[in-house]
C-alpha cells in the first residue's frame, strides 16, 4: 500500500531479505590537486579584477581562484537522506551520468559532486534537525543547475555556502551506507547496482574507499 | 511526448496519420497514390464512437478515443498567465535554471542512425513487422504533436515571457528531433509519415491551459517511465533487442523527464491550479484518464510488448505506479494505484473494452451496433467512476508542504 511517507523516503523499515556489504567512506580528504573548470556565467565573483580573465577564457579554475587569490567560492547544494538520494531515486543516477557524459563530450571539467555526510552541514542546524542520517548532498558551483535539481527531486533541502577551497567544501565525515533490498521489486529490470555513486564522490574519497 | 496518452491527447476524428511511400517523392514514378494504413489504427472506439466513419470511405482509418492526438490551447490566456507584468509570483529563478538546462542540449549528437536499423527492419517479418510499424507511427505522431504545440507556444509567448517562450522552443527542438528519428525508423520499413499532411488534416483537441499543464505533465512523465523501463528491460534481456531504436531510449527519455519538470515549474508558478479542491479533482481525473488509456491501449497490443519480452500488464502497472509516485511530487492529489483494487478495476475495464471491440467487428448495421454497445459502455463508465472515487492520496510539492508540515528529509 502506497503512502506519501513511503514516497518521501521517510523511515520505512523493511525486513532485509539480503544485506549488502556495508559501504565505508573515509573521512580524510587529502590535498586536492586537480584543477576544476567551470563556466563563468554560473560563478559569482566578489572582486572585479577577475572579470578580465573571464573575457579571455571561457573557463577558469576553482582551485586557482581559491588557492592563489584566497577568494571564496560559492557552492550550492541540496541534501536529503542517503536512501532517498542514492537508492530510491533511480532517475537521479541517470541524470548524473548523463551530465558526466556531456561534460566528457565537451571536455568540461566536473563541477558537481556527491558528498556523503558532508561536514558543511554543521553550519546548517535548521537543515540537520529535519534530516535523516546518513545524509547525502549534491554539491555544485553551478547554482542554476542545483535549482533545477531541486525542482526535479523536490524532497530535498537546498542551500549554499562559501568555501576557500574544494577540500573544505567537500569534506565529509565517515559514514556507512547500507540499503535494505526493497520488500517487493516489481520492475521488469534489476535495480542499479549499489555503489554507482562512487564515480561522483570527490576523487580522493573514491581512492580511500575499500 | 509519450505516444500513449491518447485520452488526453488531441482528439482527431480523422484517423491515424496518412502514410505515404517515400519513393513517391524520391523517384516521382513508382507509387502515386497515398497509402492509408488502416491496419495501424486503433480498434473501434469503446465509448465515443462517432458517425464520422459513415461519411468516409472504407479506407478511412478508424479513429478512437485511444489514438494519439494533437492539442491546441487558449494562447491568449497563456500569454496572460506568463506575463511577468501581470503575474508577479512567477518564479523566474526556476525558469532560468530550466532554460540553462535545456540550452545545455545533452542529446545534440545522440540521434545518429547506423546501418543496424535497416538490417534489423529487414529481419522483422510477419505480424511483428506490422506491430513495429504501428509503434513507430504512433510514437512519431505523439512526438510530432508535442512539437506543434510547443513550437506555437514558443512563438506566442515571445513578447510576454521570453524565458518561458525560449524553453518551449527548445522543447519543440527535442520533439522535432524525436519525431524525425522515428520517421527515419519508418523509412527502414519503406514508409514515411507525411507530417505536413498531419499538421493540416488532423483535428486538434482544445484544452484550456490548466488542462494542458496536467495533461502534458503526465504525458511527459509517463513517457519517461515507459522508455526507461523498456530500455532497462532490454539491457537486461538483449535477446529481445530486435530493433536498435530502443538502444537510444536511455538518453532520449531524459528529454521527456526534463519536459515534465518544466510543466511542473509552470504549475508551481500558477498555484491556483494546484491548491484547491477542484485542482485535486482534476488531478485525479487526469491521472485516471492517462492510466486507463495506456492500460487499454497496451492490452490491445500485447503482441508488441510480448515481442520485446515484456508482460504487458506487469509493464503497465510498473509504469503507472512509478508515474504516480513522480506525479505526487506536484499534483495535489493522486490515485491510490498501489491498492490492488485499482489493478482489478483496470483488468475489468480491459474485459469490457474487448466486448465493445467485438461489437464493432460484427457485420451488424451501425445502429444495432450502437444499441449493443450501450450495456458495455455503461459498465465501462461505472468501472471508471468507481476507480475515480477510490480514496485518493494527498500529495504535492514540498514547496507547498501543507500536506506534511513535519516532513523529514
Amino acid at each position: 500500500m502506497w503512502s506519501v511517507t513511503g514516497a518521501l523516503g521517510v523511515a520505512v523499515p523493511t525486513t532485509a531479505a539480503c544485506r549488502r556489504k556495508p559501504f565505508l567512506v573515509s573521512s580524510s580528504l587529502p590535498k586536492q590537486t586537480t584543477k576544476l573548470h567551470l563556466s563563468s556565467p554560473q560563478l559569482t565573483l566578489p572582486s572585479s579584477h577577475f572579470s578580465s580573465s573571464f573575457k579571455t577564457s571561457a573557463t577558469t579554475s576553482v582551485q586557482q581562484q581559491s588557492d592563489n587569490k584566497g577568494e571564496r567560492t560559492k557552492y550550492y547544494f541540496l541534501v536529503a537522506n542517503a536512501k532517498f538520494m542514492l537508492d530510491e531515486e533511480e532517475h537521479f543516477q541517470e541524470q548524473l551520468f548523463e551530465r558526466l557524459r556531456y561534460y566528457g563530450e565537451r571536455e568540461k571539467e566536473q563541477d558537481f559532486w556527491l558528498v556523503i555526510e558532508p561536514k558543511f552541514l554543521d553550519k546548517f542546524p535548521k537543515i540537520t534537525q529535519r534530516l535523516r542520517r546518513p545524509a547525502v548532498a549534491l554539491v555544485s558551483t553551478n547554482g542554476p543547475w542545483i535549482t533545477f535539481m531541486k525542482l526535479r527531486l523536490d524532497r530535498v533541502l537546498a542551500e549554499s555556502f562559501e568555501a576557500k577551497s574544494l577540500d573544505e567544501a567537500l569534506a565529509s565525515n565517515p559514514a556507512t551506507l547500507e540499503f535494505d533490498q526493497p520488500e517487493k521489486w516489481v520492475a521488469p529490470y534489476p535495480k542499479y547496482e549499489s555503489g554507482w555513486w562512487e564515480t561522483f564522490l570527490p576523487k580522493e574519497i573514491q581512492e580511500s574507499v575499500v | 511526448m509519450a505516444a500513449e496518452m491518447a485520452l488526453v491527447k488531441p482528439i482527431s476524428k480523422f484517423a491515424t496519420p496518412k502514410l505515404t511511400n517515400p519513393s513517391k517523392y524520391l523517384s516521382g514514378r513508382r507509387f502515386s497514390t497515398v497509402i492509408r494504413m488502416s491496419a495501424t489504427s486503433s480498434p473501434p472506439p469503446p465509448a465515443t464512437a462517432t458517425s464520422k466513419s459513415k461519411k468516409g470511405t472504407k479506407k478511412e482509418i478508424q479513429e478512437s478515443l485511444l489514438t494519439p492526438r494533437f492539442y491546441t490551447t487558449d494562447f491568449e490566456e497563456m500569454e496572460q498567465l506568463f506575463n511577468t507584468e501581470i503575474n508577479k509570483n512567477l518564479n523566474e529563478e526556476e525558469f532560468i535554471a530550466l532554460l540553462q538546462e535545456f540550452k545545455t542540449d545533452y542529446n545534440q549528437t545522440h540521434f545518429v542512425r547506423n546501418k543496424e536499423f535497416k538490417e534489423a527492419a529487414d529481419k522483422l517479418q510477419g505480424p511483428l513487422r506490422q506491430i513495429f510499424v504501428e509503434f513507430l507511427e504512433r510514437s512519431c505522431t505523439a512526438e510530432f504533436s508535442g512539437f506543434l504545440l510547443y513550437k506555437e507556444l514558443g512563438r506566442r509567448l515571445k513578447k510576454t515571457n521570453p524565458v518561458v517562450a525560449e524553453i518551449f522552443s527548445l522543447m519543440s527542438r527535442d520533439e522535432a528531433r524525436h519525431a524525425g528519428f522515428l520517421n527515419k525508423g519508418l523509412s527502414d520499413f519503406n514508409l514515411a509519415l507525411d507530417l505536413g499532411f498531419l499538421t493540416k488534416a488532423r483535428k486538434y483537441t482544445f484544452f484550456k491551459p490548466k488542462f494542458i499543464f496536467y495533461a502534458t505533465y503526465l504525458s511527459e512523465k509517463i513517457g519517461y517511465w515507459r522508455y526507461i523501463t523498456i530500455y532497462r528491460h532490454l539491457k537486461q534481456n538483449p535477446e529481445y533487442q530486435c530493433y536498435p531504436i530502443f538502444k537510444y531510449f536511455e538518453n532520449w527519455c531524459q528529454d521527456e523527464n526534463r519536459h515534465g519538470d518544466f510543466f511542473s515549474a509552470l504549475m508551481k508558478a500558477q498555484p491556483q491550479f494546484l491548491n484547491d479542491w477542484q485542482a485535486k479533482l482534476w488531478s485525479r481525473f487526469f491521472c485516471l484518464s492517462v492510466y486507463v488509456t495506456m492500460y487499454l491501449n497496451d492490452c490491445q497490443r500485447t503482441d508488441f510488448y510480448e515481442g520485446i519480452g515484456l508482460n504487458t500488464k506487469e509493464f503497465d502497472m510498473h509504469v503507472i505506479i512509478e508515474t504516480n509516485r513522480t506525479t505526487a511530487r506536484i499534483f495535489p492529489a493522486v490515485l491510490d494505484v498501489e491498492n490492488p483494487e485499482f489493478k482489478r478495476k483496470l483488468d475489468r475495464m480491459v474485459v469490457i473494452n474487448e466486448k465493445l471491440m467485438a461489437v464493432g467487428q460484427t457485420d451488424d448495421p451501425s445502429f444495432i451496433k450502437n444499441i449493443k454497445r450501450i450495456p458495455h459502455i455503461a459498465a465501462l463508465v461505472s468501472e471508471i467512476l468507481a476507480a475515480y472515487l477510490m480514496p485518493p492520496v494527498e500529495s504535492g510539492s514540498v514547496d507547498f508542504a501543507e500536506f506534511e508540515p513535519n516532513l523529514v528529509y
